[in-house]
């Protein structure tokens, strides 16, 4: 009796972490970033009268979003920075040499965050920036997240400002001209699960 | 956009402090070679910390792009090999051993931490990785090599100024394809080389009046060594950082080699001046050829950008794209 009693209390247990050990597994959602659904863009200050734009054509990323716990989420980006495009493929040419990106040295411009808060409609997610060699602390305010299921699959998106300034990551100072040193990044992006 | 007034004051400022040295370690003129070596080396050096000081170049420690290796680890490293080779008892085998370590080692350190060396999907498989540093390392030993045999050969300026004009190349082809700073350090290396050979030529031929023997001509391998240095390591950097093509930069670096056909022996034994003339006429057509193909590739290219700058373009008066 007492060990058919030993043997009950076991299987409980059992059952019981591992039911628990599914919702956590289950809370944690992963998705990848969808290229062909999102974007990231960026618009520069031209003469301190108008704005530049440009995108980064190639992207990828990874959220881990956990709705139960969301300071374990997680989120990376990384961005080839040699995809960079203005719309002028001279500019363009001229933006990857070391003067601007320098991409044959620093290929790629990476975001991974460090701890993520929920907010209000979303996500203050803090983290590692890195663009040009230089990492920095940044914040941002990623809103949305809403999931939607479409064929089965776990959709979920996000949009973000964030202003950087050039001369914080030893971009050249004689190349910040009549660019502002300040360029806005907007990311608008889907991640579906995989 | 290229800033000319701080590319001459960078240029004025290297040449004052390089003639200053130069004047003060050759003010006896009949020094013998290896002391002329020395104040050449010192003389370039000190012009190139005051050159660049003033350019205002943006240098990052520990370097970490291409042209902060190469301002910070190369330029002294082949003046440190220069200054070693001038000591008495240092034996020649043993400088072009170190010479040999500096080719050997510079391609490398140029590509360190790039995308090229990262092992990623963009970058260069092994082999290939190898045999572009092999080969890069062995052209410029060759370059190197001839260039300081055809100084030792017939001596005089004509082959530093050879140097100086593809540098000058080097670097305004450069600047054209894009690349502003690494194309404008060209300027004070190619001031403080002319510089420095200038007056210590001035001094030889002021000596050589007043002395028996008549030697009037220059042959300094430290100023060769430096000079072909700074040109392979401005145009690896124009390359494979810029936006400057394999066949350009091997023109330019193979260009100052035409000398050699100076040496043919129905030229050799003509008058000196002649020859030098003819030396750098000869130099100089490729390298003509070359800033009129750049010229024409920046007019199609970025000067649409510059002159419609009140479209999205940024370059209206310089620092921009």
């Amino acid at each position: 009796m007492r060990s058919f009693f030993a043997a009950s209390t076991l299987a409980i247990l059992v059952a019981t972490s591992s039911l628990l050990g599914n919702q956590s597994c289950q809370a944690a959602d992963e998705y990848d970033y969808d290229l062909v659904h999102s974007s990231v863009s960026f618009k520069a200050r031209h003469l301190d009268i108008s704005w530049i734009h440009g995108r980064f054509n190639e992207v990828s990323g990874k959220f881990v979003i956990d709705r139960d716990q969301p300071a374990k989420s997680t989120f990376a980006l990384t961005i080839k920075a040699d995809s960079v495009d203005t719309a002028n493929a001279a500019r363009d040419k001229h933006l990857r040499q070391p003067d601007y990106f320098d991409t044959k040295q620093y290929p790629t411009i990476e975001f991974k965050s460090t701890s993520v808060k929920p907010i209000d409609g979303g996500f203050e997610v803090t983290g590692d920036f890195t663009m040009h060699g230089t990492t920095r602390e940044i914040v941002l305010v990623l809103m949305g997240g809403e999931e939607h299921v479409i064929k089965g699959k776990k959709i979920v998106a996000f949009s973000t400002e964030l202003a950087v300034k050039r001369s914080d990551y030893g971009f050249d100072p004689k190349a910040i001209g009549a660019i502002g040193d300040t360029a806005m990044i907007m990311i608008d992006c889907e991640g579906v699960s995989p | 956009m290229p800033d000319p007034f701080l590319y001459l004051r960078a240029t004025g400022a290297a040449a004052i402090v390089s003639a200053i040295v130069a004047l003060a370690m050759l003010r006896r003129g009949a020094d013998g070679d290896r002391r002329a070596n020395v104040a050449s080396a010192l003389a370039i050096s000190f012009g190139l910390i005051a050159g660049y000081y003033v350019l205002s170049l943006h240098l990052t420690w520990p370097p970490a792009n291409g042209l902060d290796r190469f301002l910070t680890w190369i330029l002294p490293a082949v003046v440190a090999i220069e200054l070693v080779a001038s000591i008495p008892r240092v034996p020649t085998w043993a400088t072009w051993l170190l010479r040999y370590c500096l080719a050997a080692l510079l391609p490398r350190v140029l590509l360190h931490g790039s995308v090229y060396l990262s092992g990623s999907d963009y970058g260069w498989e092994r082999s290939q990785a190898f045999w572009v540093l092999a080969i890069s390392s062995g052209l410029l030993l060759i370059v190197w090599g001839f260039l300081t045999q055809l100084s030792r050969r017939s001596p005089g300026v004509s082959v530093p100024i050879s140097l100086c004009l593809a540098i000058q190349c080097a670097g305004v082809t450069i600047m054209m394809a894009g690349y502003l700073k690494g194309g404008s350090t060209a300027f004070p290396l190619l001031t403080v080389i002319g510089v420095t050979i200038g007056v210590a030529a001035f001094r030889r031929r002021r000596a050589s009046a007043d002395s028996v023997d008549g030697r009037d001509k220059v042959a300094l391998p430290a100023i060769i060594g430096i000079a072909v240095v700074g040109l392979f390591g401005l145009l690896f950097i124009g390359r494979f950082f810029g936006e400057i093509s394999t066949a350009t930069a091997l023109t330019i670096l193979f260009a100052p080699l035409l000398g050699w056909v100076t040496e043919l022996s129905w030229l050799r034994n003509r008058n000196p001046w002649t020859v030098g003339m003819l030396r750098i006429v000869i130099v100089a057509v490729p390298l003509l050829i070359i800033l009129l193909q750049a010229k024409r590739d920046f007019d199609r290219e970025m000067a649409p950008l510059i002159s419609h700058a009140s479209s999205a373009c940024p370059l209206p008066t310089g620092d921009d794209t």
